[in-house]
This record gives structure tokens, C-alpha cells and sequence, in this order.
């Protein structure tokens, strides 16, 4: 019992990492209508930004803020230099662009950074756990919980209460009737990309202080596609459940089918979730359901 | 842009020239020289690298022919086609080294290419195990599952329990001699090369042919919009699935051509990069046109040597650049398919298109 308790606490403090990026790319997806392939390395790119920032010295919040604001300027360029001109073109060719990027991000961050595993060093939270009851937890594992769910709090009020936000939102709802009422799209797009830039360099920050930083962070670009599609691809709150949900459900089975099937199995436990969960709900939780007329 | 203008003055008098694959003596010509090139010019004049060069864009050819026939033709987007091809290359690698074959098959070299239309088969079906979904779901989902499907497959069926068989360990290693076509033993480059070519030429033609069956106009109209071909009367399921089957087959036949080429089989040799390789290669080359697949595979094969070529000499002054170089493939890559994406939408076939109607229109081209 306590053992799953621990594994449940444990997958929802990481799943808050993982909604927290979930929400970068449902943005994305909301505003744009862009399926972005690229998060992962998105991730990767602030990480190591503010990685580079922390081993020279710089505390770590400040550290974190130069790579949000990196995080900002790459996601307009991004979007300026490359999805601008592809409004319009078929789901693949943007799809594919994406791709391109990422390989094209990946590569230059293995150019420029190597590909061995990286720490924060000096550990930026202390290793000393906490206890919350009969509950152990890591203190990494907990602030980087807080740190995302403050983050998802502020996106959410971003969405809620202010002039961009209502715009962003307005936007994603009615592109057209948006235009109409004098909101800016290509403004917009590239706002959508920075907190997306944004929020995946602040959860590859987290990730990187509980695991260490190596390509590897970039499959939590990967794992956010489950948790999207968990969702619902246009919901907002279906991203942040999805997101905790994945987060549970891979540290279940990291714990639990382990024995049964060793190995890869709390990788590749989300895919195969998601394969059998498309088959009896294809729209997700929350997702707008599309009837199709010829 | 399917139909390519004939010059002035063609004129067909009956249903078999109409439908003739060359229809004037100058594409018989073309034809011919590059049968010449293929089989005369290439295998005695190319030296052994440039050989394996071409061993590599036959192995692209033969992978992307599959992704181009459910991207291009059928509409299914599968982002985990080299699942498929680690299928096949597995089937035929286990085939040859666990099954009890008899002497007299071992002797007149009928194992490998038994194990290749096995591979074929068994990737087929296992294509159509992970199309399945597509019944139900499309457009983004569809990719997820068949991302899905990589993961699967290589990450986790190949890597965790298809490799433990006869305890190897990681790689199977095929012994020299085993792989025997016939009384020929596939052991250096040119060997590999002649049945590259006959293994491309024979898939190029079965699914060109196929494109132009009922079964291929009903791919292209579920393409084009499946609402309607199910209105049409298309049992979309059937030639989805269809689809999936011959894309898998082909795949399967691409894997198991490959461990002639290879010294051990390991699933590194068929990762996620791999199947979005394939995917970049119909895109660069062009969507919708075999040609395409062929294009894009010999452009990306060659700009890849020659970006090594022009790496190498300033390696001396900078090591960091060869070591990394792996890196700088990928960033070239990416870099590649994004300005294709953006200049060239409509890839290489297009623009051959262009200057075969240019010059079969020429000087009156309205």
C-alpha cells in the first residue's frame, strides 16, 4: 500500500512536468492548428540554456529566467522563420516541418553541448527528502511539482484575464471572426510559440534537475503526445489532466509490470495505452468531436 | 501531375498502346540506357564505395517505396515504417539461423530467398496488426499509433525479447556463406548491388502496376477524400488495410535485402530516426509519384556523402567536426526537409515533370 502511494505521488508530481509541457503544445495546437513534433527538443534547448547559465554561476531562478527569455525570442524567430509562410499548407508538410526542426534543434545541441549526461551542479534542491505523512518524498520531486503547478496557474490567468490571452483564446475559437473583430493571428501564432518555447524549457529545467540533462529529456516531447491525445487535442484542462495522468500511469507500470516485463516497459506502457485508448475514443476526453460531410 | 503530356503526333489506335507503359521509341530508348547504366556502366566502372553508396540508395528506394504508397497514394500518414523493415530483416535473420533447413535447401541456396518472401509476409501482416486503428481513427491519431507502433516493435518486442533467441545478446551476426542466393554467395558489394537492382526494379514495377489496378484507384480516391470514396461504393477498411499489407511487404522485403549488407543485425540499425528519414525522403523527392521515392532517395544518399566528402578535409584542422559530424547530418537534415517544405512543396518529381512536359511540348508549350 504504501508502496503505491509513493508510486502515485511520485507519477503526479511528474506528471506536472509533463502537463506543464502538454500545455505548451495544446496552445500551439489551439491557436495555430500546428502539430508540433518538435517539443521535445524545444525542451532540450532551454534545459541546457539554463544549465549553461547555472554552471557558470548564476543562481538558479535568474538562470531560469534568461532561458525563458531565450525561450521567448526562439519560439518568435521559429515561428517567423519557418511556420509563418506554411499557413494554409497540408497537415503533413507542417507536420513535417516540425520534424525538421527538431532534428534540426537536436543536432545542434548535440553540436554544441555533446551528449553526455549533465548535473546540475551544486544541486540546485536538497537530496534530503521530506516527510508528508507515512510518505517519503523527494524534495526535487516536490518543487519541481510546485514550480509547475504555480507556472500552469499563471498560464491559465495569462489565458483567463488578460488583453493577449483573450486574444489568444478568441483566436483558437473562430480564426475568421477573430480577424473580424481586429485581433492580430500572426501575433498571435508567434505568441503561441513563445510560451510553448517557454513553458518546454521550464520543464526540461525540472526534468533535467530530477534525472540529469541528456538527449534523452527530448522524449518528453514524445511522451506529451499521449497526454495530449489523453486529452483531447484542443482542451486545455484535458492537456494538465492528460499530462498527470501519463505521469501515474508510467510510474504504475515502472513499478508494478516491471517484473512481468522487464525492461523498456515504463517507455513504451504510455504508446501502447494511447494505441488502445484511440480505438474506443478517438476524440480523447475533452476534444471537440468533428462530424465530417463530403 | 500525374499525366505527362506526350509530344505532338502520338495518336494510339488501340487499348494496349493507350495503355503501354512507354509509349514513343524515345522513352524505349531512355529506357534502355538506363538499363545500360544500371547493369553495364555502374557494376564495372563504380569502385567498392561508390557501389555501397549505391547499396544504400537501393535500401532507401525500397523503404520509401512502402511510406510513398501509404502517405502518397493511400493518404495514411505512418511515421513508424522502420518497424516494418526491422520486421523483415529479423524474420529472414532468424529464419536463416534457427530453422532446420535441409541440406539440399542450403546446398542450391534456396534459404535466403525463402526467408525474404517469409520476411515480406510476416512484415505484411504485422503492418496490418498496427493499420488496424486506421479504421477507426486519421489524420494526427493515425500517426500516433503507427509512432506507436515503432515504439513497440523495435524498442520494445525486438530489443527485449526477439534478441534473447538462441542467446546472442544484442546483435545476430550471420555467418559468411549463409547468405546464398542461388549459386551465388552474397558476400561483396557488386553481388549486393545486382540484387538490389533486381529487387528494386521488380517492386517498382509491381506497385506501379498495382497503382493502376482497382486497387489503386480506390488508394487514391480514399486519399483524396474517404468520406466520398465510401459513398463510391470503396470498402475503405479493405484497401486501408490493403494498403498497410503491401507497404509492410515491401518494407519487409527492404529489411531482409539489408542484412546481406550488414554484418550484424541490432535494432539501432532500424530507430525512429529511420522511419522519419523515409518520410523526409518522399517529401524531398516528391508525394503521389514513385518517382518521387527514387529521386528523393538517391538526393538524400548523395548530399549526405558529399556533405562527409566535404567535412573530411577540414577535419585536420578542426577534429570536432568528424566526431560530431553525426550531428550535423541530423541539423542538415532537418534543415533540408524544413526548406523543402517551404521552397519546393512539391518536391523533385515535380520540377522532372516540368522538363519531360517541357521538352515533349517544345517549342508550343499551350
Amino acid at each position: 500500500m504504501e508502496l503505491f502511494l509513493m508510486t502515485l505521488t511520485t507519477g503526479i508530481m511528474v506528471g506536472g512536468i509533463y502537463a506543464l509541457v502538454a500545455l505548451g503544445w495544446v496552445l500551439i495546437y489551439k491557436c495555430s492548428g500546428v502539430l508540433n513534433l518538435a517539443m521535445g527538443e524545444m525542451t532540450l534547448i532551454g534545459a541546457y540554456v539554463s544549465l549553461s547559465f547555472y554552471s557558470m554561476g548564476v543562481p538558479f531562478l535568474l538562470a531560469l529566467a534568461i532561458s525563458l527569455i531565450i525561450g521567448f525570442v526562439l519560439g518568435i524567430l521559429t515561428e517567423r522563420i519557418f511556420l509563418d509562410k506554411l499557413i494554409g499548407e497540408p497537415v503533413l508538410t507542417v507536420i513535417m516541418v516540425t520534424v525538421g526542426l527538431s532534428f534540426f534543434f537536436k543536432g545542434t545541441v548535440e553540436f554544441i553541448w555533446g551528449t553526455d549526461t549533465r548535473v546540475f551542479t551544486p544541486p540546485v534542491f536538497s537530496i534530503e527528502p521530506i516527510h508528508i505523512g507515512p510518505l517519503i518524498v523527494g524534495q526535487v520531486y516536490l518543487w519541481s511539482f510546485v514550480a509547475a503547478i504555480v507556472l500552469l496557474i499563471v498560464f491559465v490567468c495569462f489565458f483567463k484575464y488578460t488583453r493577449w490571452g483573450l486574444a489568444m483564446q478568441a483566436t483558437a475559437d473562430d480564426e475568421m471572426a477573430a480577424l473580424s473583430v481586429g485581433v492580430s493571428a500572426r501575433y498571435v501564432y508567434a505568441a503561441a510559440w513563445a510560451i510553448a518555447f517557454m513553458a518546454a524549457g521550464v520543464g526540461g529545467t525540472l526534468l533535467g534537475n530530477i534525472n540529469g540533462l541528456n538527449i534523452s529529456v527530448s522524449y518528453l516531447g514524445l511522451l506529451v503526445l499521449p497526454a495530449v491525445v489523453l486529452g483531447g487535442l484542443n482542451s486545455v484542462p484535458g492537456a494538465i489532466v492528460g499530462g498527470i495522468i501519463i505521469g501515474v500511469l508510467q510510474n504504475l507500470c515502472g513499478t508494478y509490470l516491471d517484473r512481468y516485463f522487464p525492461g523498456a516497459v515504463k517507455e513504451i506502457a504510455p504508446f501502447a495505452f494511447m494505441a488502445i485508448f484511440l480505438l474506443f475514443k478517438p476524440y480523447g476526453l475533452w476534444g471537440w468531436e468533428r462530424i465530417e460531410r463530403v | 501531375m500525374s499525366t505527362t503530356w506526350l509530344p505532338c503526333g502520338v495518336y494510339h489506335e488501340t487499348y494496349a498502346q493507350d495503355h503501354a507503359w512507354w509509349q514513343t521509341r524515345f522513352i524505349c530508348g531512355k529506357m534502355v540506357l538506363l538499363a545500360v547504366l544500371l547493369f553495364g556502366v555502374i557494376p564495372f566502372f563504380a569502385d567498392s564505395y561508390e557501389l555501397s553508396v549505391c547499396n544504400q540508395i537501393g535500401y532507401t528506394i525500397l523503404g520509401a517505396l512502402g511510406v510513398q504508397l501509404l502517405i502518397g497514394f493511400c493518404g495514411q500518414i505512418t511515421l513508424g515504417h522502420a518497424a516494418f523493415l526491422a520486421v523483415g530483416a529479423y524474420t529472414s535473420t532468424l529464419l536463416i539461423l534457427e530453422f532446420p533447413w535441409p541440406a539440399w535447401m542450403m546446398q542450391w541456396g534456396l534459404a535466403y530467398p525463402i526467408s525474404i518472401v517469409a520476411a515480406a509476409i510476416v512484415a505484411g501482416l504485422w503492418s496490418v496488426l498496427f493499420g488496424l486503428p486506421s479504421a477507426r481513427v486519421k489524420g494526427f491519431y493515425l500517426i500516433l499509433t503507427t509512432m506507436a507502433a515503432q515504439f513497440i516493435t523495435v524498442d520494445f518486442i525486438i530489443t527485449q525479447y526477439i534478441s534473447q533467441i538462441g542467446g546472442r545478446g544484442q546483435a545476430f551476426s550471420l555467418p559468411p556463406g549463409t547468405i546464398k542466393v542461388g549459386p551465388w554467395v552474397i558476400d561483396s558489394d557488386l553481388k549486393v548491388y545486382f540484387m538490389m537492382i533486381v529487387l528494386v526494379i521488380g517492386c517498382v514495377t509491381v506497385l506501379a502496376n498495382l497503382l493502376r489496378s482497382r486497387a489503386g484507384r480506390a488508394w487514391v480516391a480514399i486519399r483524396d477524400n474517404d468520406v466520398s470514396a465510401e459513398v463510391m461504393g470503396i470498402n475503405v477498411v479493405k484497401y486501408k488495410l490493403l494498403a498497410f499489407f503491401v507497404a509492410g511487404f515491401i518494407g519487409g522485403i527492404a529489411g531482409a535485402f539489408w542484412i546481406s549488407n550488414l554484418a550484424a543485425v541490432s535494432p539501432e540499425h532500424f530507430p525512429w530516426f529511420w522511419s522519419l528519414w523515409l518520410v523526409g525522403v518522399i517529401l524531398i523527392g516528391g508525394v503521389g509519384s514513385i518517382h518521387g521515392a527514387i529521386f528523393g532517395s538517391i538526393f538524400m544518399v548523395a548530399i549526405m556523402e558529399l556533405l562527409q566528402l566535404a567535412v573530411m578535409p577540414l577535419a585536420d584542422s578542426f577534429p570536432k567536426l568528424l566526431m560530431d559530424f553525426l550531428f550535423i547530418k541530423e541539423a542538415a537534415f532537418g534543415l533540408a526537409i524544413c526548406m523543402f517544405m517551404i521552397f519546393e512543396p512539391n518536391g523533385l518529381a515535380y520540377r522532372w515533370w516540368q522538363g519531360k512536359n517541357y521538352f515533349n511540348l517544345w517549342p508550343f508549350s499551350y
